[in-house]
């Protein structure tokens, strides 16, 4: 693992120590890519298991024909491929096609561009089955004429057809490769040796950015889902120490060094708010001071309506990492935990091992760039817009909890929500939200199947499934499409495929609201049974008895899930009068 | 003189077989899983471990353990 994690490890040490962590360590988790290039970059492969093995993925690569998207794709797909890395080659498309390129008449480009897109048109459309599929556009190889010559501008062109292709498709991203090349440098980007000789241009410098980028933008491959940015204050949100050196004495600020490093860094936490984060301090400080530094300091970019939960205390961190992600009713795995001190982020590293940990360096210089790949984690496969509005619906939630303590009964409190279930059947407007559930839902989730934007616009499609999607409501405000039912009728029997619910609406009786509409349903499409499951994850335990305390008796062991049934006639779902039920 | 036990080293993570196939009678032609696309990362591999630049014309010849030697041996001359 040491070796995986050196920057400056030889190629030959790395494949050892690739076969060495593969064979050996205990991965929870194994995911299959194909890798399908214009050129030749079969060594991307092994940069790709590098970068999965350090953000704990067992990475199975299948390599692709040369310049064949269309044939790959195929046999990707009988092989059992999830993610798909397309590398379209642009000095490939036609031999020295950077050179040709200036040659070439506006006609003959614009006939090889409209090719072009036909066939990765073909080739996305046919990838649509693929969970993620990373489209890495066009990049110069030659470096070109200063000011940009001809090569560039069709370049360019090429881009933003690629782009727009790869725009229908859900699961598409595009990966940057001028900007791999940049963080690089050209010269050292490309090995023309190998490229003239072999067609196999990327010097192994590349070939690890590129492994770096997918890992992030897959969120190692499927593996990580990052909730929340939990800081530490002193010499990480400003410098200096604020029980020392006073509100005066710290350096924060946007004009003077090193005040401008904490500055930028506070500008960022909050941009990463704004894009869905949810933002939490931790820290050992005197909690008013905190608040009031955070409330009236004149250069804090970061604000208390920022910060979702304050564990300001002098408790040890490790207690209030799990205070965090109790409140917040997430998993540990969802936190980054951002220290400066070595200490603190060993403590956390080795008691909370799923907690992600970074340590803000001493060199404020350095901090931007740990600032970068915290940045990376959250965003690099993109947060859907209903994501930005999370830490307003989290902290809606924690204002109900703290209105829970006034009421004399449960059922009480309850009525007290005004909630609101609003359920929409086969509704194609919710598809990627409802996809995005299921990718995100771990405890509140039955049978955790993962469905993409198009498996659920299938199922929407498909006369014999019905996709119901729940958007919850309460006084405090909405709380959107927050809950999904996935229900296929076989003959007579109605089988709940799939349940799942954000931990966000737990507690309210809205996992049992739904069941009188399903079951008036199915007795419409003419069911007489009701069968559903309960197939456990490392992290569903919760949902472990929802079937037995929902009424439905359980009809034994099947293929490692617990199955329920019972004729519609004889289930009478519990009644929750506190919710409102509309229909869409 | 360089380390020769290095270069065997390299050699068999590269090229993926167990050290002790690696000797002086290795070649293209004694190893099955020496093909062109290895044999780049081979080069790359002992440009890296030796901290050398093996010239082009060179590189696409190296096809035997002899004389990879024989080329090391010339650029690693202090």
């Amino acid at each position: 693992m040491k070796v995986l994690a050196d920057p400056a490890a030889s190629l030959a040490s790395l494949m050892g120590a690739v076969e060495e962590v593969e064979t050996h360590a205990t991965l929870p988790f194994t995911a299959h890519v194909g890798i399908s290039a214009g050129a030749t970059a079969d060594l991307l492969g092994l940069f790709l298991r590098r970068h999965a093995l350090l953000s704990g993925v067992r990475l199975r690569v299948t390599q692709g024909n040369f310049d064949d998207p269309l044939g790959d794709i195929e046999r990707f797909g009988q092989a059992g491929v999830e993610f798909l890395v397309l590398a379209p080659f642009f000095d490939t498309l036609e031999p020295a096609f950077e050179a040709r390129a200036a040659m070439m008449s506006e006609a003959e480009i614009a006939g090889r561009e409209t090719e072009m897109r036909a066939r990765w048109r073909l080739a996305l459309k046919a990838a649509a089955r693929f969970r993620n599929v990373f489209l890495c556009d066009f990049h110069r190889l030659t470096p070109s004429v200063a000011g940009g010559d001809r090569a560039d501008v069709v370049l360019d062109r090429f881009n933003q057809a690629l782009a727009e292709e790869a725009a229908a498709f859900a699961n598409v991203r595009v990966l940057d490769m001028s900007a791999m090349v940049a963080e690089v440098g050209r010269a050292a980007a490309f090995d023309m040796r190998f490229y003239l000789r072999n067609t196999a241009p990327y010097s192994a410098a590349l070939l690890n950015v590129w492994g770096r980028q997918v890992a992030a933008a897959s969120r190692a491959y499927g593996g990580r889902f990052h909730k929340a940015l939990v800081l530490d204050c002193d010499n990480t949100l400003w410098g200096g120490i604020l029980g020392e050196d006073l509100p005066e004495g710290l350096q924060i600020g946007p004009f003077d060094y090193p005040g401008n490093v904490f500055w930028r860094a506070q500008t960022e936490f909050v941009a990463l708010q704004r894009q869905g984060v949810l933002l939490c301090l931790c820290s050992k400080n005197d909690p008013a001071a905190v608040d009031a530094l955070l409330e009236t300091h004149p250069d804090m970019v970061l604000r208390s309506s920022d910060v979702i939960v304050k564990q300001v205390n002098w408790d040890d961190k490790v207690g209030n990492l799990r205070q965090i992600a109790q409140t917040l009713n997430i998993g540990l795995d969802s936190l980054v935990f951002l220290d400066d001190s070595a200490f603190e982020c060993e403590s956390v590293r080795t008691q909370l091992p799923e907690v992600t940990v970074f340590q803000a360096p001493a060199n404020p210089v350095e901090y931007l760039g740990v600032i970068a790949q915290i940045k990376d984690l959250f965003l690099a496969s993109g947060e859907s817009g209903e994501g930005a509005g999370k830490t307003q619906q989290y902290r809606q939630r924690a204002a109900a909890i703290e209105a829970a303590a006034a009421f004399d009964t449960h059922e009480d409190y309850l009525a007290s929500l005004d909630l609101t279930v609003t359920i929409a059947r086969d509704d194609p407007a919710r598809a990627a939200r409802v996809s995005q559930l299921s990718q995100k839902s771990n405890q509140f989730n039955l049978t955790t199947i993962r469905y993409t934007a198009e498996d659920i616009a299938r199922l929407i499609q498909d006369e014999a499934t019905t996709v119901y999607a729940l958007d919850v409501a309460d006084r405090f405000g909405p709380a959107g499409t927050t809950g999904v039912v996935v229900v296929r009728r076989e003959g007579e029997v109605a089988v709940v495929e799939s349940l799942l619910m954000s931990c966000r609406v737990l507690g309210r009786g809205v996992e049992q609201s739904l069941w009188s509409t399903v079951v008036r349903d199915a007795v419409e499409k003419g069911c007489v049974r009701l069968q559903a499951s309960y197939r456990p994850t490392a992290k569903n335990a919760q949902a472990a008895d929802f079937y037995d305390r929902l009424g439905l008796p359980p009809q034994g062991d099947v293929g490692g899930a617990q199955v329920y049934a019972a004729t519609l006639a004889a289930f009478i779902p519990p009644p929750t009068p506190w919710i409102k039920v509309l229909h869409v | 003189m360089f380390d020769e036990e290095a270069l065997k080293k390299v050699m068999a993570a590269v090229l993926r077989v167990p050290e002790a196939q690696i000797g002086p009678d290795t070649s293209t032609d004694t190893l099955p899983t020496w093909d062109s696309l290895r044999h780049m990362n081979l080069v790359l591999a002992l440009e890296q471990e030796f901290g050398v630049s093996i010239p082009d014309e060179d590189a696409a010849n190296l096809s035997s353990y002899a004389l990879i030697k024989l080329v090391l041996n010339e650029l690693t001359v202090d």
